[in-house]
């Protein structure tokens, strides 16, 4: 028997509440949570009386999948599902941030919620409700062919003059570039100065407190030399640790700016940058395997193998990517 | 009372330190990032993801390509994470290299073209600027992370691949 949950927006969370109704065909809560069904996931299964998935083993059809939960910081995973039209409840308090940010609105997405936050609405039927399956494709741009044909009917009858069409295709151009410079601004407000704020706020604690002394003094030596690279690389790379350092790319970019601090003083040589680079990055993206994988529309089962091919092959090739790097700094400083 | 203040100033260095790094990340980093991306943004926009696309869909069957140049026009075009829909382009059998490929190529491409993966600068940034403090130039260390993160995600790419189809087989075994 199904019912008709409401998820409410948890303490410090954004969008929703979302109302969902499971159908015969669209009952499943996907679990993209960092291996395992989440608490909350099982929550919701249970109250509607869908099933919970686990994400990283199997993937689904976009179109049987009622709710996706994920754990996501603010750079992928929270605007992946709203895009493709599905509810999205983010266990973190994140807002609308990320590449994708544009997708995420308070009628597909909810976030920061807990167990205590989902509600029964009723059985299936007695509220009515829509899902929201085809509004974000409505709010597409639209596609060259569609705006030709526009502009097309539009003309039609008048004769264009050459300096009507020049001054049309500069309009145009002109446009993408001012949308161009939107974006960017949008992104730098968004995830850049973010970030900033938070690094250098822990930057400023750390070198003002002393604790960059006691930093530079253990890690600088692990960082100063190849085989410390290589071990770092290694432990980052190690299956079950990957998946935990990987998210939204945020230990990697910590790291990289203490590592920056130890160089800005020197007290690592500027010829270990290259290599660094790698050593630090060895886990890139083993968070995102399942959904990396069905972004680009993978079969379930190629998921399933997929994430521990890509684990295991990682072991190998993050050291091996700080060797090459440690080769081609020859010459660089 | 000297040590109430005393531990108020302590207390605000902390962030007084803070605020000083943020200023020049703020002055430093922002105003090229924001030209350079604007200007890429914009080329991307004028050529279209959709002539992009048809290219993308034609080099997939050499496997050299199929973990270089795709995954580079994928992040180029479309940044992370839309770059691993570029995936729908490729075999069934060969999607976890190929993601493997896309996503170790997000962060070299950054020293190069930020816009690609702008939530995500500081993996580079971090190194570079402080690289630039101690007085080095950091156009060397842009083009090398780009082409050592090329070489890496052919042989990423390639190591997948054979452990994927070695899997597989066992698995059908």
């Amino acid at each position: 028997m199904y019912n008709t949950i409401k998820i409410n927006t948890g303490d410090g969370g954004w969008g929703g509440p979302l109302t969902v109704t499971p159908t015969d065909k669209c009952h499943t809560v996907l679990s993209v949570t960092g291996g395992g069904i989440h608490p909350v996931a099982q929550k919701i299964a249970d109250l509607s009386g869908g099933v919970a998935v686990d994400g990283w083993k199997t993937t689904l059809p976009d179109d049987e999948i009622m709710v996706a939960v994920v754990d996501c910081g603010g750079t992928a995973r929270c605007g992946v599902y709203p895009k493709k039209g599905i509810f999205t409840v983010n266990l973190m308090p994140v807002g609308q941030s990320g590449p994708l940010a544009m997708y995420i609105t308070p009628e597909i997405y909810v976030s920061a919620v807990k167990e205590k936050d989902i509600v029964v609405l009723g059985e299936a039927g007695t509220v009515a409700t829509e899902a929201p399956k085809a509004a974000p494709v409505d709010k597409g741009p639209k596609t060259k062919e569609q705006a030709k044909e526009e502009i097309k009917a539009a003309n039609e009858g008048k004769s264009q003059g050459i300096v009507v069409k020049i001054g049309k295709v500069v309009g145009e151009v002109v446009s993408k570039f001012f949308q161009a410079g939107r974006d960017t601004i949008e992104m730098v407000i968004k995830n850049i100065l973010p970030f900033m704020a938070f690094t250098s706020t822990l930057l400023g604690i750390i070198s003002a407190s002393g604790l960059g002394n006691v930093i530079a003094n253990t890690i600088a030596p692990l960082c100063g030399s190849l085989p410390g690279m290589l071990v770092i690389c290694f432990v980052c790379s190690l299956p079950f640790l990957s998946p935990i350092l990987g998210p939204g790319a945020v230990i990697a970019q910590v790291v990289g700016t203490l590592l920056g601090a130890q160089f800005a003083t020197g007290a690592i040589p500027a010829q270990y940058a290259l290599p660094a680079l790698f050593a630090i990055d060895g886990q890139v993206g083993a968070d995102f395997v399942p959904v990396g994988l069905s972004l680009g529309e993978a079969e379930p089962e190629t998921i399933e193998l997929g994430v521990p091919a890509v684990l295991f092959s990682r072991i190998v090739t993050g050291p091996l990517a700080v060797l090459i790097a440690f080769v081609f700094s020859i010459g660089l400083y | 009372m000297e040590l109430i203040t005393n531990l108020a100033q302590g207390f605000m260095s902390l962030f007084t330190a803070g605020g000083e790094t943020f200023m020049g990340w703020v002055t430093g980093i922002i105003p090229t990032v924001v030209c350079l991306m604007t200007a890429v943004n914009s080329i991307i926009k004028l050529v279209g993801t959709e002539r992009v696309e048809a290219f993308a869909a034609k080099i997939t069957k050499y496997a050299v390509l199929r973990y270089t140049l795709l995954p580079l026009m994928a992040v180029f075009f479309l940044g992370n994470p839309m770059c691993y829909t570029f995936g729908r382009f490729v075999d069934e059998k060969y999607k976890p290299a190929y993601y493997d490929a896309a996503v170790s190529f997000v962060h070299p491409i950054t020293g190069l073209f930020p816009h690609a993966n702008a939530g995500e600068l500081f993996v580079y940034m971090g190194i570079a600027t402080g690289l630039q403090q101690a007085g080095y130039d950091t156009g060397g260390l842009a083009i090398r992370y780009f082409i050592v993160g090329l070489i890496v995600i052919l042989i990423r790419g390639l190591l997948t691949e054979r452990i994927y189809l070695n899997m597989l087989g066992r698995n059908k075994a």
